[in-house]
């Protein structure tokens, strides 16, 4: 285990690369009790078609939240129950591009990093217990469905063509149906190798210990990851708004997105998101002209909000929020972003916007969860996290303004809104 | 660990020293009784503050200030303490020594809340009339918003009718029709009359001397011309009797919350016991609703209860589907009764104990968590530190919780049915 010293942010991050291919980083924080991990996959709910072994596979939507779903079982043990006796509170979430399992604890942690290691690298499924999921995850999807976040996966829907990221990541209540044990166990030799993943710890914890124990419980074997096949095509327009959906809501509520090229990996990507977040700041942030002019005509409330996002293969600058006058919002924006890219925005300000997301980056540090999640997500996109500071120091404002003269158009975006019954 | 200073008559700061963190929080609020009258003028007023000061006359200069201190928050904080309703701000900003070179964050932070606080915009004796039109009418969209989480809409239904007669029945934000009657010459008075007569209680997390932020705030607030008057002290649950309601809703998913009493409050010395069965019956993974309704029966995706001390309520709610409602009742209350009845396995015991001492020792690794223990600890008439209550859960056997678990009576129930969506 490597250890670096990042000054401006007083932390300190030891990395290292596993023989069997497992990347493993811990940031020692000593004097706090918690200590939390996460263990995550480079595999979310997009991935669903790859080749492993010679042969190609099509894997029904919702796959991956299935199997996140199922990896706590071990054969004849209740995972969460012998977390639970070990003190860990464990939990693990699905996203459009990786798959994290994870769990903070104050005593034992050696024993609760084994039993991590341990079930998510056990492939156990039986035919009963997988036929049992599937109602589980039906009530789950009946309440996303009931849930104004639905606005954001119908957004994607419409933006998309092709690209995965435009299925939910539940799946269906039809193609959950689809799932099986044989199913979920190519899933898992596929993505679950140790190459595949990366092991994150923040806490008072011995680096090499930790390294130590990974390779312990996981073994030296390096087996190689499934292929993700990426069969999408998409350019940068939209084909038009979606339907305005309707449901038991208080008022009507939106999300507004704009297609952005592929950021694709490295220093380079990360480079584009902080453009992007920048520019999010300066086209509707809350300190930006437009922010102040909709709220005060009470076309926003305080639920707005916005920025960056991007997943495997794609990207976009999004916001939304309760609105009785959404298309009003989207033209405001459309309006403003062009004054932006033609006008710019005054060096004073621009140090300012950069000067108040540095501020919050280092301040959301003390969050030892979104601390693991950040290194894990970037490690992911090939960069290393606490390098962010120079990043913001090397982004200028004509790249901001580029940006947004390239993104902030009619064409590349399209709006979704949910009106009351 | 926590240092008091009473600035005045009725004020008093609480000071948590702590170097290790990246971020201080600064909490300032007016505590008040829990009443109709003045519920949504106090749950209105942080907001209206938030719009302007003299100095800072919208909110495009108040978040440019922000973004000037590195990206500082501050936001409204109201809060439900048992009979008490809390209104006020919360600052969150980064620890001077990430600064640049020669900036400062928390003396600027102190000026700025005091003069959000102290010196707000205005038209004549009251505050801007825009402002609070626009403020109330966000408020009454936040009140009515509760609709959107079917969850959170069907658990506040219920623990209103439980609480007809009850001050924990008045929703914490008050109603639509109490905000749509303010006007801003009576929220005015209504401020200058709180911020004079309120017990105030200010929360300090941070590396700063404490002696010297006691210093700082005693000048800054000093123009505050105080006539202190007592808060009446927490009361026991005023039972009016129970009740059972089903109302329908177009939505996929159905909420099915069933309410209890107990003898047991944060006052009783069973306290501990009571959270340590709460935990084992409903709350988190291997609780026993989690572990029966949820896994083996597989008839809800969410399952859980929550205790509400300061009265002695306990709930249950489920989202399942309409048919199973009665299904799903007997369960939950088969549950109770096995934990009335002594069938509750060591490794269960062990592992709600360990899950009540975790979050309890986590505490202090965050400020947010500190500022939330100990000044809602502060106003509950029940202060134990955390390292005290550790001791009692400790403490907690079998014979306790079932003890606990005895003096659970069945109240009221609420059905959010749904017709389909």
């Amino acid at each position: 285990m490597n250890g670096h010293f990042y000054r401006a942010l007083d932390e300190t991050l030891y990395t290292g690369r596993l023989k069997n291919g497992l990347t493993v980083k811990v940031v020692p924080r000593p004097g706090f009790t918690r200590k939390t991990a996460y263990l995550v996959t480079d595999y979310g709910s997009i991935h669903q078609d790859f080749l492993l072994e010679g042969r190609q596979y099509h894997t029904p939507a919702g796959i991956a939240h299935f199997l996140e779903h199922k990896m706590f079982e071990l054969p004849g043990r209740d995972v969460s129950a012998e977390f639970a006796a070990l003190g860990a509170n464990v939990n693990a979430f699905t996203s459009y591009d990786m798959t994290a399992y994870y769990f903070s604890c104050t005593d034992r942690f050696e024993e609760n990093l084994r039993l991590l290691l341990e079930f998510v690298s056990t492939p156990y499924f039986p035919e009963e217990s997988v036929r049992r999921e599937v109602g589980i995850i039906e009530q789950e999807i009946a309440m996303y469905e009931d849930s104004p976040d639905r606005v954001y996966e119908s957004l994607m829907s419409a933006m998309y063509r092709e690209h995965p990221i435009r299925v939910p990541i539940l799946g269906t209540r039809e193609s959950i149906r689809e799932i099986t044990t044989e199913l979920l166990k190519v899933c898992h030799r596929a993505f679950y190798t140790p190459a595949n993943m990366i092991l994150c710890v923040v806490g008072d914890a011995d680096p090499e210990e930790v390294a130590r124990i990974a390779g312990q419980v996981l073994g030296d074997e390096e087996k190689p990851a499934g292929v993700k096949l990426r069969p999408w095509r998409e350019d940068m327009t939209c084909q038009g708004d979606p339907e305005h959906g309707r449901m038991e809501l208080s008022m009507p509520c939106f999300q507004l997105g704009f297609k952005c090229e592929d950021p694709g990996t490295g220093e380079a990507s990360v480079r584009q998101e902080v453009i992007g977040d920048l520019a999010a700041e300066a086209l509707f942030g809350e300190s930006s002209r437009l922010y102040l002019e909709l709220y005060e005509q009470g076309l926003i409330d305080s639920s707005f909000g916005g920025g960056f996002d991007s997943a495997d293969g794609c990207a976009l600058l999004t916001c939304g929020g309760d609105s009785d006058h959404a298309e009003a919002v989207r033209d405001a924006v459309l309006a403003r972003a062009a004054v932006l890219a033609a006008e710019g925005i005054p060096p004073e300000d621009f140090l300012r916007m950069k000067r108040s997301a540095l501020g919050r980056r280092i301040r959301d540090l003390d969050s030892f969860d979104s601390t693991c999640f950040r290194l894990c997500a970037y490690h992911l996109s090939g960069f290393d996290y606490f390098r962010f500071p120079s990043v913001y120091a090397a982004v200028t404002e004509a790249e901001i303004r580029e940006f947004l003269g390239r993104v902030a158009r009619k064409e590349r975006c399209a709006l979704s809104v949910i009106d009351p019954m | 660990m926590i240092q008091v200073f009473t600035l005045s008559p009725g004020v008093t700061l609480r000071c948590h020293t702590d170097r290790r963190f990246r971020q201080g929080c600064l909490s300032f609020q007016l505590v008040r009784p829990m009443d109709g009258k003045e519920a949504a003028m106090n749950a209105l007023l942080p907001a209206v503050l938030l719009r302007g000061s003299a100095r800072y006359p919208d909110l495009r200069h108040i978040t440019l200030r922000l973004d000037d201190l590195y990206g500082a928050s501050v936001g409204t904080m109201v809060r439900r303490v048992g009979d008490y309703q809390t209104t006020g701000l919360y600052c969150g900003f980064m620890e001077d020594r990430f600064a640049l070179e020669g900036d400062r964050i928390l003396l600027p932070m102190l000026d700025f809340l005091r003069e959000l606080l102290l010196n707000p915009a205005l038209e004549g004796n009251a505050f801007r009339r825009e402002y609070v039109r626009s403020e109330k009418k966000n408020l009454i969209s936040a009140i009515e918003s509760e609709r959107n989480d079917k969850r959170v809409y069907a658990g506040s239904r219920l623990l209103k009718n439980m609480c007809k007669a009850d001050s924990f029945g008045i929703p914490r934000l008050g109603e639509t029709e109490w905000t749509a009657k303010i006007t801003p010459s009576a929220l005015y008075r209504h401020y200058r009359r709180i911020l004079r007569e309120s017990r105030t209680e200010l929360f300090y997390v941070g590396s700063a001397d404490p002696e010297g932020i006691a210093r700082a705030l005693q000048t800054r607030l000093a123009e505050i011309d105080r006539c202190y008057v007592n808060l009446p002290a927490q009361t026991p649950f005023h039972d009016a009797g129970g009740s059972s309601e089903t109302e329908e809703m177009e939505t996929s998913q159905s909420q099915l919350c069933l309410g209890f009493t107990t003898s047991i409050t944060n006052q009783s010395p069973q306290f501990a016991a009571m959270q340590v069965f709460n935990t084992l019956f409903g709350a988190g993974m291997t609780s026993k609703l989690f572990l029966n309704v949820r896994e083996k029966l597989s008839l809800c995706y969410s399952i859980g209860s929550g205790y509400y001390g300061a009265k002695g309520i306990l709930t249950v709610s489920a989202g399942i589907d309409a048919a199973q409602e009665e299904r799903t009742r007997t369960e939950i209350l088969r549950q109770l009764q096995a934990c009335q009845t002594g069938d509750i396995t060591p490794e269960e015991l062990t592992a709600a104990r360990e899950a009540v001492l975790a979050s309890l020792r986590t505490i202090h690794d965050s400020p947010g968590a500190i500022e939330g223990y100990y000044a809602t600890a502060a106003l509950s008439g029940a202060e134990r530190t955390p390292e005290v209550y550790r001791a009692q859960v400790e403490a907690v056997t079998a014979e306790d919780v079932i003890a606990a678990a005895a003096t659970v009576k069945p109240h009221s129930d609420f059905f959010l049915k749904g017709v389909g969506a």
